[in-house]
């Protein structure tokens, strides 16, 4: 709609829904930003106002430094782990939702069952950490990989698999007739067609894996495995807290996050109604 | 050397047996439809030839050559599908060169063969647009490019002019029909389209339910329908059809005779009738008659013609052009 087709009633209720969503969205952010560049001392007040000293600088520096710079660590630990499990999760969730809507066997519902199952069945902790000390892979990266990819699979795999159900069957049969092998079938033919939906599962997914806290806590212990979520502990101890440094520190691992955000904005809302439009 | 022999092919589908037997040879560089009501199998029928379906029992050899366990790339066919099937994400140059780049063409190769085609197919201007961005006339020209650069023995149609609009469907018969006359290549051509059948066919092949009806030239089948079946659904308006006491009082089980093989006359004739609708088609007009002793009954007449709804009529049938089963 262009703003001269807009009345005046149009324009005040746009106007209050923007202001209120600047309300839900901006004042958290600010409340952190504002934290994040006070005193130690002012910060343990936890005021809404204006912060009577600016130390941005030095705030921001601290917490870099921070025990031996362990957030520089963080950063390149989760850097690995969100594009090692998104990478996988694509591949393996389009591979695996290509198989599930183009070839009918038997199986087809017992894979799709054990699919629904990955989705319903919570995580149990403690028996993942056995799994993964008998295969050798508890307090390692590619563990934590591995767990992600275990976790974001089922999603994939569904999300891929209606998509796939969109793009005509002649395709693949008119490859076929060209020539193709299964494997340049989809790797030339489909999943190139799978573009809007694989943007919107790495928005998504990497956004989740990126500020998990929980997983990396439970099967990522030790120091030199630490994730960025997890360097929010370095401020925070039983006996002091230095609110000052820890809303610097989530103003940092918030940043990549959105900016993978605001980069694949437009993508994700094409990607989640690309699926509805006849190509 | 391609012609297209089928040997008792069948196909059945868990319990339900689509094709039941078909024994068939097409000869190298006839253009021949298949032609029959949907669901008749003559899809499945052209997917068996394909190789994108595989026939339950039977033999089919494309060009002397047994090829039922080949893979579709391996039996020197091509195939134009009724949704173009072009692949989105490539402009229309790679949709034409796809083949040849996956058989490992080199790229110079490719950009010369693809630019001839295309400017057979009168798609230069166009090589580097998305199908998306194409007119279905255009996109049928770039699906049939990408069949003509494999250099197939043997050409499949299945419903390529169903999607396009009247005028153009038209236009695009004349030009199949040209490329047939040009490549000299067997091709196959499945519609439920009598029309294209007619213009286009040197050989059509009638499928009812799975199993062949009459096989001929399409005045074969005009001429001498070989059963109900073909003589209703060969010609244009079809034929008048009467089965039970109306065909037993005039000695057979069913009785035909065609639109354009009756004479009308408000004089006298065979079978009075009411004038219930006429439909001006310009050159000629089809009438609609109810006669109390058959039904409904469909003729043709030339298009000045003053009848009118309510009209009483006489209809007769042209004399040797009944058709008795």
């Amino acid at each position: 709609m262009t703003p001269r087709s807009m009345n005046r009633h149009q324009r005040n209720s746009g106007l209050i829904a923007t202001a209120v969503a600047m309300a839900l969205f901006i004042t958290p952010f600010l409340y952190i930003f504002l934290m994040a560049v006070r005193t130690k001392q002012e910060a343990a007040l936890f005021l809404f106002t204006w912060p009577a000293k600016w130390q941005f600088w030095a705030n921001l520096v601290d917490v870099i430094q921070a025990r031996n710079y362990m957030l520089m660590l963080a950063y390149f630990n989760s850097t690995i782990i969100t594009v090692g499990a998104v990478a996988l999760l694509i591949i393996f969730g389009a591979m695996v939702g290509y198989v599930l809507q183009r070839r009918q066997s038997g199986w087809n519902k017992v894979i799709y069952g054990l699919v629904l199952a990955g989705l319903i069945v919570p995580p149990a902790v403690v028996p993942t950490i056995w799994v993964l000390q008998g295969l050798g892979l508890f307090k390692t990266i590619h563990g934590m990989v591995l767990i992600q990819v275990a976790y974001g699979l089922a999603f994939s795999i569904l999300l891929y698999r209606s998509f796939i159900g969109t793009i005509p069957r002649d395709l693949d049969e008119a490859a076929r007739i060209d020539g193709a092998t299964p494997w340049q079938i989809f790797f030339r033919v489909i999943l190139p067609l799978l573009k809007p939906v694989t943007v919107t599962l790495i928005v998504v997914q990497s956004i989740a894996i990126f500020n998990d806290f929980t997983n990396p806590l439970y099967y990522l212990p030790g120091k030199e495995n630490v994730t960025v979520q997890l360097t929010l502990f370095n401020f925070q101890t039983q006996f002091q807290s230095q609110f000052n440094l820890l809303f610097m520190n989530i103003l940092l691992v918030t940043i990549p996050p959105l900016i993978v955000f605001v980069f694949f904005n437009r993508q994700i809302v094409a990607g989640m109604t690309a699926g509805g439009v006849k190509g | 050397m391609a012609e297209v022999r089928l040997k008792g092919i069948r196909k059945s589908f868990g319990g339900l047996e689509v094709i039941k037997g078909i024994d068939l040879d097409i000869k190298d560089g006839e253009f021949c439809v298949f032609v029959g009501p949907s669901g008749c199998g003559k899809s499945t029928l052209l997917r068996i030839i394909a190789g994108l379906e595989t026939s339950t029992s039977g033999e089919l050899e494309i060009g002397g050559v047994e090829v039922s366990d080949r893979d579709p790339s391996q039996r020197g066919i091509a195939m134009v599908f009724q949704s173009y099937a072009l692949y989105p994400h490539l402009s229309v140059r790679d949709n034409i060169g796809f083949g040849l780049s996956l058989a490992r063409m080199p790229k110079a190769e490719i950009a010369r063969i693809v630019e001839a085609t295309a400017a057979t197919l009168q798609l230069t201007p166009y090589l580097d647009r998305k199908p998306k961005a194409l007119s279905g006339g255009q996109r049928q020209r770039v699906a049939i490019g990408r069949s003509i650069v494999r250099n197939p023995q043997v050409f499949l149609f299945d419903e390529p002019l169903s999607n396009l609009d009247a005028a153009l469907r038209g236009q695009m018969r004349i030009e199949i029909t040209d490329l047939h006359a040009k490549l000299g290549v067997t091709m196959i051509y499945v519609t439920h389209d009598q029309v294209e059948a007619m213009t286009m066919a040197d050989k059509i092949v009638v499928l009812n339910a799975g199993a062949i009806e009459q096989v001929g030239s399409p005045m074969d089948l005009y001429n001498h329908p070989a059963t109900p079946f073909v003589a209703g659904f060969i010609g244009s308006p079809r034929m008048n059809l009467y089965t039970g006491d109306v065909a037993r009082a005039m000695g057979c089980q069913t009785y035909g005779i065609r639109p354009e093989h009756l004479t009308l006359s408000d004089s006298g004739g065979t079978w009075a009738g009411t004038v219930r609708h006429v439909e001006h088609l310009g050159a000629d007009a089809i009438v609609h008659l109810t006669v109390p002793v058959l039904g409904d009954l469909v003729a043709r007449t030339t298009g000045d013609t003053a009848l009118a709804p309510g009209a009483q009529v006489w209809a007769s049938p042209v004399a040797g052009k009944e058709f008795r089963y």
